[in-house]
Formats: C-alpha cells, structure tokens, sequence
C-alpha cells in the first residue's frame, strides 16, 4: 500500500518524541491501526495528527454505540443487582451502585468497550517525557446539575478525596503507588497536572471510566450523595429507593449534547433468573449483565439480542509457591497442563470467552504478546512432570467460592487433576467466608494452599500484575517471590510506548508460564441482554450501561 | 374468670418480652460468628485495608461488639431501631416498607390457602377412605413436596411470559390501587398455597375423623341434632383446634421466611431484608428485622392461644389450673 508520507510528516514536526515513535511503529508496521489507535488514545495524540493519519490510511471502523434508529423520549427500563449500600462515589465497589453513579456522573476520560480512551470531561491530557506528570485540559462550560460550573478545583478535590487513605476510598487500592493525596495540581482553571509517585504509562486509564468511582464531584461534596446525587453527566435523578429501583430524566444542559431517552427506569433484582423472565415476558429493555449459567434460553432467544463485550474479567486459580505440595513449580506447571481449556470454555461459557495463558495478560490487551504459545492440556508432559518431580499425586483442597460458574469450574479442575493422581476435594464457600477479613493470616483467600477467586474486568493488567503476583503484592494469594518478575512489573507499568510493553509483556507471560503461580483459563465475554427493539445502549465490562444515545420501541 | 384472662395475658406478654430479648442476644451473639466486617462488605474484597478501617470507624462498627450493642439497646428502649450500617440511613423506613408488603403477600397467600385447604381437608374426612378422600390426600401431598422455586418459575412462564395476563413482578408500581396490588400479588402467592395446602388440609382431614369418631360426636347424632349442626357445634369446633395452631406456627414463614419468592417475583419483604443484612454484617438491620418477625410470631401464636381457649373452655386460665 502507497504510504502518503507527505501528509504526515508536516504534523509530525509538532509532536512530541513519544508520539513520533508511535507514529513510526506504524508506519513500520509493527503496530495495527487498532493498536495505533488505542496507544494513540492513552498518550493524548488526537485532532489533526489522528485525522492526517486516518486519510494516508484510510478510514477504520471504530466500534462505538450503534446509532440510535429508534424513536426518541422513550423510558428505557433496564433490570441490575441490588446496589450493596448507600451511594457514595467514594465507597461503592459492586456492580449495580457504579451504575447509578455513572447515570448522573462523568469521568475525565470514557474508557470505550475497544479500551480507546475517548474525551468525557477532559478534552486532551499529554505526559511528561518519562510519564510521570500527566496535565489534562478540562472542557470549557460544563454544568453540574446543581447548576454550578466545573472547575479544575472541583476534579483537585475529587482526586484527593479518592487518594485519601482517611476516606474509606474505594479507589485506595487503585491509586496505591500512582497518585497519593495533594498531587494533583490546578495549572489554571481548566487545566490540572497529576504528579504521579513514579512513572505510568498507562494512568489515563486510572481517571477514566475505568476507575469507577472517580465520576468528578463538585469541590464542596459533603459526603451525602444521596441528597443531591449532584454530577455532570446525561441524566438527572428522579427518584431513588434503596433495594428497589431508580429513575433518571435527561439532562437537558448535557454537554455531550442531546440525550434521546426521556426517561430511564432502573429496577433492582437480588438474583438474574427473574431478570431474564422480565425481559422475556416484555417488562423490561435491557438486563445489564448476564452470566452463562442461567441464561442460556437468551441465547437463543429471537427476540433478544446480546451485546458481547471483549473483557479481562476472570478467575485464578492460585496455588501457594511457598509451602507443598505446590512449593516445586515442576507440579504447578503439571496441573495446569491437565486443563482442556477450550472444553471448559465451551461447557461454561458457551464459548463466549478467550483462553487464558496463566498469565493476566488477556487477550483483550493491546500490550499482550500474542507470539507467546498458547498452553494446551497435554497430559504426558503432565505426568512425566510429576515423576520429574518425585511425586505420584497427593491429596489436596481447592477451596473457592459459591458464585457463578467457579463451583462448576472447580468440579472440571477436579476432574482433570485426577488424571495426574492429584485427589481435590472441594470446599467451597459463600463469597463473604472466602474472603474473610481479606488480610494475610484472616482469610482463606490469602492463605488457602490451593484456591479459586473471581476478578473483574480492568482497561489494563496494571493492577493485575502488581497486586495479586509481585512480592509485596496485598492480593498475592499463591505467595509468589520473584524478584525477576518484580522488576519486570515495575519496567511495565513505567514504558509509555506500546513496543516496549509488548516486549517486557512477552517476558512477563513466559515467567508466569515457567513458574505458573496462578492459572488463568479464560477470560469470558461481558454480556448484555436486550429486546430486539432496543438500539444505541452501550454497556461496559465495567458493568457500566451508557444510555444517552439509546431508545427502545 | 375475667382475672384468670389479665393474668393470662400479664403473663404471656412478659415471657413475650423475655423472648424477643434472648432472641436479640442470639442473633447478636451469632452475627459475632458471621466472618467480615461490614466495611469490607461495602468496599468489597479488594479495597485497601486503610480504607476498610476507615469506613469501619465511621460507621461505628469498630467500637467492641458489647458496646455495640448495648448502645443498640438503650436506643431500642428509646423506641429507635438504630441506623442501617449498610444504607447509611434509619432502620425504621426499611422496616416499616417491607414489613407491610410482607404482611400483603402473606394475607393474599393466606386468604386464598386457608379457607382452601380446611374445606378440602373437612370434605376428605367426611368421604375418608372414598376416591375424593384419596385424590385430596394426594394432591396435598404432591403439592407440599415441590420446591417454591420451581412453582415459582411455573407460573411466572405461564401466566407473565407466555400468556402475559399476570406481572412477574410482584412489585407494583407507586401509587397503584388495592385492585392493582393484589394482581401483583396473585401470582408470588400461588407457591406460598402450594407449599401450605397440603399441610393444613392434612391437619383439617385428621382434626375431623378425630371429631367425628369422638364419644360427644356420637352423643350428639343419637341426641337426633341434624347432621349440619353436628357438624358445626361440635365436629368442626373441635376439629380445627389443631389446624389453627398449625397455621399460626406457618406465620413466621409466611412473613418471613420467603426469601425465594420475594427474590423470584422482585419483592422487597422482611425475609430478603433480613438475608442481606446477615450477608452485610448490617447488625442494627438484621436485628430489626429478625426482631420484627419474632414479634409477629409471638403475637399470632397469642391470638392463636387465646382463639383455642375461646373454642374450646376447657383450655381456660384457671380451668386448666
């Protein structure tokens, strides 16, 4: 293909080094135009450059929200779990209380279902040569429904809030090592520097929709969401009973422009089997999320559609480094040769999910280096690993947890390790005893020689390197100490150019095969169920449902 | 005998009170045993222990369990439920809200079962040993074997997915007219009757061969009473003493212990509020809740007892001695 050099190279005399060899690893061939286009997003290149770039190649397609085609000023009734407690932009971690907060709130930065950061409340951010200052140019006139303009002091308080280890902030863990309180500094009024604790190339993701509790708040927020449920974003709060449900009406002064339902209808259910009746029986538009296990009759359903979102969401399956029987990686590597992946994925999910690679690099990730061979069950290797390693199988438990499909898929553990003389005996518990106090020494998560736990989606494996396998990691259930792999982590999460995290993720993935500290199987689909009627409604596997573009009927 | 009744009372009402206070002592002494912490119920497995401490002391959930609950039960005596650990907010409105809806599905459930399964019962013992008397017997018995969540799941396909003449869920929406609740209510209530038809027509059907084999029962026939009034006077007075015991002890079920159904049919009752409480640690909810349901059941057992005695003098304060 003719590369029309000539259109580029005028811009490119305006970019910075980082964006220069970003657009030379295109133009080299050794990144896609989705790739380009997601690394692009991460380190702010936009406007003019994208647009040169996009005519020397032609157009891509970019998977955003369908256009709406249907009617609007509809009520879209949409059926999610319980939220877990009060609605807090500062404390809410489950699934159906960030999904009230992202109706009326907004983030900096919208993490879209391809992971491409597109601009919400910040339109362009930039870092310093070594990613460790990040500045963000705040849009000009936004409102919050109070009526109040957002500033840059209102995003300073909302980070600080969120950094402040006083808070009970959910975000703690996320900005653990990247952000601390106080760091986050006013440039001007619409413009604001993060001042990182050490280099990231990734963190526009850490104040994106990712980050799910970082919707920007007005500076003087008191703690009492539920009074004034007071953000930037489409819709409005209508009205709001705890256990019950929810309704929003469109935000007339949204900044993103008109936002076709009228009205939205959330109702709150404790369990997904009548949220599958509801939609079939008509009473509802939209289930946010479904699992397999339990709506299979969806699947084949002709009047509902399934919105299937690529996603890190997975389990591992940590085996303690530190103590037997697992303490010889020799028998690791074993047990995680007797898995029949593609089986597993076909039984659980209906295929609707990739393999995983007993590493957290999933698919899904830009940065994941896909020449790594995929590891396949081979239950020779298996066997003569267990002989190498003078065992002839043992008796073990696998504790884990009732939730989803973990019970079915430690039944298939079981019965594979059975192969290579490994007896598993199961206890699996309520999610609550698993985790326990969820500290070293007062959790059978932490502690359990052999365990399964459930992990949700995230825009990069960032944290999924760090805390569950690094030495000091807080979540490092398997007891892995590698100092290898610890600098290797840290090389990761400081590179800024995409071939340089694909190159230290090629390494990261082989270590992980090597020593396999955890085994991770698949990494399954986020789905979305809606009535065949229902268009434009874009969800996130962050259990985020953006509605402003949607109608039903 | 108007004394014996006073003192009857005097005394239920305070072995009643005693109840609800060692109950209070279980649930709070069991809810130690429950492992977690309700910050970490909030904030989920993977925040930063700082910030579970944090939201810990905020709510007060750090403070030794004891002086929890004693400051628990000094506002109880102040007539406050305490606030919700979880909710951030009042115990009462919570209450309060799924406590009438409880007691709705349970009165629909209990309006339909009751006169349902006497009479069925009552006609099974007078054609006992006949085909009607079999096909009762049996059709009760099926009935009380299958599971709330399969009839559940049965009639919520045929009635609100394939006919679409009944709503799934039993929520209705605000401001809706008694007419419109019970339509809501019609279909969460058909599991609730076809796990208690069997059981009360089976105490009905033995309650009245009793009856009808007993000396008065003869009596009464040689005596030439009609058979109505034999009956009326003296085979069903007697015959249901048992039945209305046996339907106050279902009570505690009916308005509580539905935690299926409410979760199946979207209905925000006691029974679900009281789970999430348990699996939150929410220890002010789960002890309002519970306490709730206890007192309903005390009270209905008092009213069942005193409904006996009524039926049956013999059973009066001071008869019995």
């Amino acid at each position: 293909m003719p590369r029309p050099y000539s259109m580029i190279d005028p811009l490119r005399r305006r970019l910075g080094p980082l964006e220069n060899h970003l657009v030379d690893e295109l133009l080299a061939g050794r990144l896609s135009r989705r790739s380009f286009l997601r690394r692009a997003s991460v380190i702010g290149l936009g406007g003019p450059m994208l647009a040169a770039v996009a005519a020397a190649f032609g157009p891509w397609s970019a998977p955003l929200a369908q256009a709406a085609t249907g009617k609007p000023d509809t009520t879209i009734r949409v059926g999610t779990s319980v939220p877990a407690g009060a609605i807090d932009p500062v404390t809410v971690g489950d699934a159906g209380g960030l999904l009230m907060l992202q109706q009326v709130g907004d983030f900096l930065v919208y993490d879209q279902p391809d992971l491409r950061l597109a601009p919400m409340l910040a339109t362009s951010w930039k870092p310093n040569p070594d990613g460790s200052v990040w500045t963000f140019r705040l849009r000009p006139g936004v409102k919050f429904h109070s009526g109040k303009t957002l500033v840059a002091d209102d995003v300073v308080a909302t980070m600080d809030r969120l950094a402040d280890p006083k808070n009970a902030s959910n975000a703690l863990s996320v900005f653990q090592g990247v952000l601390s309180k106080g760091n986050t500094k006013k440039i001007d009024e619409h413009t604001i520097a993060f001042h990182l604790d050490a280099p990231n190339g990734n963190f526009p993701y850490y104040v994106s929709s990712d980050n799910y509790n970082a919707i920007i708040l007005p500076a003087d927020y008191d703690g009492n969401f539920e009074k004034t449920w007071d953000g930037t974003g489409p819709f409005r709060i209508e009205k709001y009973i705890p256990k019950v449900g929810a309704s929003f009406v469109r935000n007339q002064d949204w900044w993103g422009g008109p936002v076709l339902p009228a009205r939205t209808e959330f109702s709150f259910y404790d369990d997904q089997q009548p949220q599958v009746l509801a939609l079939q029986g008509g009473q509802l538009d939209i289930v946010s999320q479904i699992v397999v296990q339990g709506a299979q009759g969806l699947l084949n359903d002709p009047d509902i559609a399934i919105i299937k979102l690529e996603a890190s969401t997975h389990r591992q399956l940590h085996m303690r480094c530190d103590i037997p029987p697992f303490n010889d990686k020799r028998i690791r590597r074993a047990l995680a040769l007797t898995l029949d992946r593609p089986a597993i994925v076909a039984g659980l999910f209906r295929g609707l999910s990739d393999l995983g690679n007993d590493s957290p690099f999933a698919p899904v990730y830009p940065a994941t280096d896909k020449s790594v061979a995929q590891r396949h069950q081979d239950i020779a290797q298996a066997k003569a690993l267990m002989a190498a390693a003078g065992s002839k199988g043992f008796a073990v438990t696998l504790t884990t947890e009732q939730y989803q499909e973990m019970p079915d898929y430690a039944v298939l553990i079981q019965n594979a390790a059975k192969e290579i003389g490994i007896e598993v005996s199961l206890k699996i518990e309520t999610q609550s005893a698993y985790y326990g106090d969820a500290v070293f020494g007062r959790s059978d998560w932490l502690d359990s020689p052999f365990g399964m736990t459930d992990y949700g989606h995230r825009g990069t494996p960032d944290v999924l390197l760090a805390a569950p396998l690094t030495s000091r990691g807080s979540w490092n259930a398997a007891h892995f100490k590698n100092p290898e792999y610890d600098r290797l982590v840290a090389d990761f999460v400081a590179a800024i150019d995409l071939s340089s995290q694909r190159a230290i993720a090629g390494k990261i993935e082989t270590l992980l095969l090597d020593e396999t500290p955890v085994v991770f199987a698949y990494f399954y689909d986020y789905l979305t169920a809606a009535r065949k009627s229902v268009s434009g409604a874009q969800p996130t596997a962050i259990s985020q449902l953006f509605l402003q573009s949607a109608s039903a009927g | 005998m108007g004394g014996g009744w006073g003192g009857w009372f005097a005394r239920r009402i305070s072995l009643s009170l005693l109840t609800l206070f060692l109950l209070s002592l279980v649930v709070f002494a069991g809810g130690q045993l429950l492992p977690g912490n309700v910050g970490r119920a909030i904030l989920g497995p993977l925040a930063d222990p700082r910030a579970v401490a944090a939201l810990n002391h905020q709510l007060g959930a750090d403070r030794p369990p004891l002086v929890q609950y004693l400051g628990w039960i000094g506002g109880i005596l102040h007539g406050n439920l305490g606030r919700s650990l979880e909710f951030r907010s009042p115990v009462a409105p919570f209450i309060g809200a799924a406590l009438v809806k409880s007691l709705k599905l349970a009165a629909v459930a209990a309006i339909i079962v009751v006169p349902l399964s006497i009479a069925a019962g009552v006609a099974a013992a007078l054609s006992a040993g006949t085909l009607t008397d079999r096909v009762i017997s049996l059709a009760g018995l099926s009935l009380t074997v299958i599971p709330e969540f399969v009839s559940s799941i049965v009639v919520i396909l045929i009635f609100s997915v394939w006919l679409r003449v009944l709503p799934i869920s039993a929520a209705w929406p605000a401001g809706a007219d008694p007419f419109e609740q019970i339509r809501h209510l019609i279909l969460p209530a058909v599991p609730l009757v076809v796990v208690l038809f069997g059981y009360i027509a089976r105490m009905a059907r033995a309650g009245t061969i009793e009856a009808l084999e007993a000396d008065y029962t003869r009596t009464a026939i040689l005596k030439g009473l009609p058979r109505f009034v034999v009956l009326r006077r003296h085979v069903l007075r007697n015959a249901l003493l048992p039945t209305i015991t046996v339907i106050a002890t279902q009570t505690s079920y009916l308005v509580g212990g539905l935690v299926v159904v409410e979760t199946l049919f979207r209905y925000q009752g006691i029974g679900s509020l009281i789970l999430t409480a348990a699996i939150g640690k929410d220890f002010p909810m789960l002890e309002a809740g519970i306490l709730t349901v206890g007192a309903i059941y005390i009270g209905v057992t008092l009213i069942a007892d005193a409904l006996a005695i009524l039926l049956n003098p013999r059973l009066a304060p001071g008869m019995a001695g």
